[in-house]
């Protein structure tokens, strides 16, 4: 009774660790994906997420191990050698969008132990330092606007588009 | 006819109260070294990371609320020669194109020291560096003298010269009044996309600067600039290139500008206390034998 | 003035009372500010110098500069330079000036102090040397300093006492005040006011005390102050242990030579005004300043010469830079040295009155070294001062020469009052019976 009980659950946990992985291989994988979360002087950007799954196949050079890929970086592989593969694997679900912000200082002063992921990047930082370092080693574009358009309250602070100074001088030397 | 006996007593007394004086002023002159406020926050700039999109210098222009820029912020022209901050913008990018290596750029701004040398060197104390790091500025009571100017080691206020009226040290203040005060990371650290800079509390700083180092010792030079140099400033750097290649002083001193002039400070009190009576004797001993005439003054007027 | 009184010798000048036909009455201010002559008179000698028009020239140009500083403000007058904060106002006129005045304290603290009553001839005009130095120093800050208006208030608003500047500000205040005391013995002589000379005549060794305290420490201060800068003064002129050392020792040869100097230039072109007891001995006290120079001098090479030893600098020597260092010290310290000591020991005024030159030049050399010529060497260019920032500098130190010639004209600094205050109330105007002047 008490074994047959037991391999019902086993069997059910069992289905239940293929369908998760049948999600993260595959079926639920977007295709396309919208960043746009945190967009404020630019729009958001329309990200293919399966052209560069084609291009590079392995998930663990953007998504750390949360996907379940192989840890190659030495320092996580202290902790994270036989993680697996994590049910939060979206940037936005671990890198905060206000990473200075008094709370978030203050859980980070306050976490225990506290040498684990105490150097976390915010959410932005996470994007660009994710993207555009790739983006310079693949020979992809990394200006600002060749993913994202800069919006008008962008170039209001930039001073750019219609914003621009009115009489472009000349750059004004510095005194040296 | 002078009292000489008036005189000399005068000069004693004069000599007691500078020797007592002297007791209050070479505790406050000498000082112990100051290691910074507790709580002080503080920016970790990592340049390894900055791509030189101007976005600081165009986020602080706009919470400081500057005067329009010559050039739009997005302008990569102005690379082409080194800058250095002025009274119209608090924060510069320069580009330093290193052989062998990648471009590097490098972001200045005050640099907040724990000890500053434009705070020492204002003889109307116009300068606070507050308890959260920032150094701040009065210009209710600056003169205009900019000795500020001349101290800095890092050249960094400058002053709005075009004023005739009004003239004033303009510099990075952490943007203290607008967010730091409110335990808000400044603007620049705010909208950098690669997140150059890092804030928080500055002991946490430094423990991620040589964790940082200590995990890819290859990209980094081993050195926290800003930990030690003039006693030590709330924004460091790490680099993957000696700094003086950056245009940081790679020799600068680890003693606060301060310590340069304290031996000087010191002597003051004992000038006062000992040049009145030395001096006094001196004259005593000098003239002793002229006597009765010590009164040297004789010509006609004084003669009533 | 010496071309009209040579071509107009029946003109009398102020130096007593009056000795023509209005015999024994006193001159009125007027007739004293006039030196005696009528208006026709003093114009007549006033456009027969040719030295007025040259004043004439830069005032009417320089004048208009510094009111436009005021009004355009500073950026319109020195370029506002962000790293060279500090330009010629202060670079010239304040640690060049300065120095240059320590012969105020020195001249007093001899006569006063050590009782070298011998000195008493030049004692009056080292004085007037020093305050006017001062006074013009201050004058130069206040064109240089953003906000002037608030020059009060590191004495009363806020304090900096942890500050050099804090330091220098109160010393120079106090110090000008102390110079003022000193000074308003001429002038209360030349005003006849008998009775303020002689509460000031009773302070004079105390004066003569606070002189040196304050000078040692301020002069050491303007010094002291490019401790800030480590890094951007280039290391030749740069040492932190013996900055303050460097500006004060060589401040008292600069004094002692800008004595000799102004001296010189008054007996050449004013002797008129001179009194016998200055003739006579100008040149022995020259000598005896000479002699004073040439040991401050060598003093300095030797400090000069142990902070670079102290640091090990020898290497910059052999740079551009170190061209330059040696100019500076084989002009300005060495050169002066030579001729202050042949000079003295020949009897050789020539040679003293040319190294009173060279060491003044060495001395405004070494200030503007300091704070403008090797200020930020790291970036490799001088930065050269606009034409308005040197027009201005003339201007006011014209200013200072016309001062200083106005109060020697007429205060009794070259010479000596050469009446008997008491004398006023006993004498009989009308008749003039009873001789009012009375020799020395």
């Amino acid at each position: 009774m008490y074994a047959v009980k037991r391999q019902m659950v086993m069997a059910a946990v069992g289905a239940m660790v293929m369908l998760v992985s049948s999600i993260c291989f595959g079926s639920g994988i977007p295709d396309r994906i919208t960043i746009n979360s945190i967009q404020k002087y630019y729009d958001g950007v329309d990200f293919n997420h399966a052209a560069h799954i084609n291009n590079l196949k392995d998930c663990g050079l953007c998504h750390h191990h949360t996907t379940g890929a192989q840890v190659s970086d030495p320092n996580c592989v202290r902790c994270h050698k036989n993680s697996g593969a994590q049910a939060v694997v979206s940037c936005k679900g671990c890198h905060s969008s206000t990473p200075f912000s008094p709370e978030e200082l203050k859980r980070q002063k306050d976490q225990h132990p506290p040498i684990y992921h105490m150097d976390k990047v915010g959410l932005k930082g996470a994007y660009h330092l994710g993207c555009v370092g790739c983006h310079q080693k693949m020979g992809a574009p990394t200006g600002c606007e060749d993913c994202h358009k800069r919006n008008d309250s962008g170039n209001g602070i930039f001073h750019s588009g219609t914003y621009a100074p009115k009489t472009p001088g000349k750059a004004k030397s510095s005194h040296h | 006819m002078i009292d000489r006996r008036d005189f000399l007593k005068g000069c004693l007394a004069c000599s007691v109260t500078a020797a007592s004086i002297s007791v209050v002023g070479k505790d406050a002159f000498a000082a112990g070294s100051f290691e910074g406020y507790p709580d002080a926050m503080g920016v970790l700039v990592d340049l390894t990371r900055c791509v030189g999109c101007r976005s600081c210098e165009a986020a602080c222009n706009n919470e400081q609320k500057l005067p329009d820029p010559d050039l739009p912020f997005d302008d990569q022209s102005v690379f082409k020669e080194e800058r250095r901050t002025t009274d119209k913008a608090y924060t510069v990018v320069n580009k330093y194109e290193i052989a062998d290596k990648d471009t590097l750029f490098r972001k200045m701004q005050c640099n907040h020291c724990n000890e500053p040398a434009c705070l020492t060197s204002c003889f109307v104390n116009a300068y606070t560096k507050t308890k959260e790091g920032a150094v701040i500025y009065n210009s209710k009571v600056c003169v205009g003298c900019r000795n500020c100017m001349i101290a800095c080691p890092f050249n960094i206020p400058a002053y709005s010269y075009s004023s005739p009226t009004n003239p004033l040290i303009k510099k990075c203040i952490f943007c203290y009044d607008t967010r730091l005060k409110n335990g808000r990371p400044p603007a620049c650290v705010e909208i950098c996309p690669q997140q150059v800079m890092t804030f928080g509390h500055r002991s946490d700083l430094l423990a991620i600067g040589h964790e940082r180092i200590k995990n890819d010792p290859a990209k980094y030079v081993n050195k926290v600039y800003g930990e030690k140099e003039v006693g030590g400033t709330s924004w460091m750097y790490l680099s993957s290139v000696d700094f003086d290649k950056v245009g940081l002083d790679n020799h600068m001193q680890n003693e606060p500008i301060i310590s340069n002039v304290k031996d000087f400070l010191g002597m003051v009190p004992m000038v006062l206390s000992i040049w009145p009576a030395l001096f006094t004797g001196i004259h005593l001993l000098a003239t002793k034998n002229k006597g009765e005439h010590g009164d040297h003054d004789h010509e006609e007027g004084d003669q009533q | 003035m010496k071309q009209y009184l040579t071509s107009n010798s029946d003109v009398q000048i102020v130096d007593s009372l009056r000795t023509d036909n209005d015999r024994g009455r006193r001159w009125t201010l007027m007739e004293k500010l006039f030196m005696g002559l009528t208006l026709q008179q003093y114009i007549a000698q006033a456009i027969r110098n040719p030295f007025n028009w040259f004043l004439a020239l830069i005032f009417a140009i320089g004048f208009p500069v510094i009111i436009g500083r005021f009004i355009f403000g500073l950026e319109w007058a020195t370029g506002g330079p962000q790293s060279n904060a500090w330009g010629l106002f202060l670079g010239f006129g304040l640690f060049g000036m300065v120095p240059l005045s320590s012969s105020g304290f020195q001249m007093g603290s001899a006569v006063e102090v050590f009782g070298r009553h011998d000195m008493e001839p030049l004692e009056r005009l080292g004085i007037l040397n020093g305050i006017l130095g001062y006074f013009f120093a201050v004058i130069f800050l206040m064109v240089d300093l953003g906000q002037p208006w608030r020059l009060p208030y590191p004495m009363v608003v806020s304090w900096g006492p942890a500050s050099v500047l804090f330091l220098v500000a109160w010393h120079v205040a106090t110090y000008l005040s102390v110079q003022a005391a000193e000074m308003s013995t001429p002038f209360f002589e030349w005003m006849g006011w008998p009775a303020g000379r002689t509460v000031i005549k009773k302070m004079a060794l105390g004066l003569a005390v606070a002189g040196i305290i304050l000078s040692t420490l301020h002069q050491g201060a303007l010094g002291a102050l490019s401790s800030y800068a480590p890094g951007k003064i280039h290391p030749l002129w740069y040492s932190s242990s013996f900055q303050w050392l460097y500006f004060f020792v060589s401040s008292l040869p600069g004094g002692l030579c800008m004595v000799i100097v102004v001296s010189t230039i008054v007996i050449k072109t004013m002797a008129w005004r001179c009194d016998d007891n200055f003739k006579l001995n100008l040149d022995k006290l020259h000598i005896s300043l000479a002699k004073g120079a040439s040991m401050g001098l060598f003093t300095y090479f030797v400090i000069r010469m142990v902070g670079v030893a102290h640091d090990n600098k020898w290497a910059y020597l052999a740079t551009g830079w170190g061209t330059w260092w040696m100019f500076e010290i084989g002009v300005g310290v060495i050169l002066s040295m030579i001729l202050l000591t042949v000079g003295a020991r020949n009897k050789n005024l020539t040679l003293i009155r040319l190294g009173a030159w060279t060491t003044i030049l060495g001395v405004i050399l070494n200030r503007l070294n300091v704070y403008l010529i090797t200020f930020n060497w790291k970036h490799g260019e001088i930065e050269i001062p606009p034409w308005r920032e040197f027009m201005i500098t003339i201007t006011i130190y014209c200013v200072y020469i016309a001062t200083y010639r106005f109060i020697l004209y007429r205060w009794p600094v070259l010479f000596r009052w050469k009446t008997k205050y008491g004398e006023y109330t006993v004498l009989d105007a009308k008749t003039g019976a009873k001789p009012a002047v009375s020799e020395l």
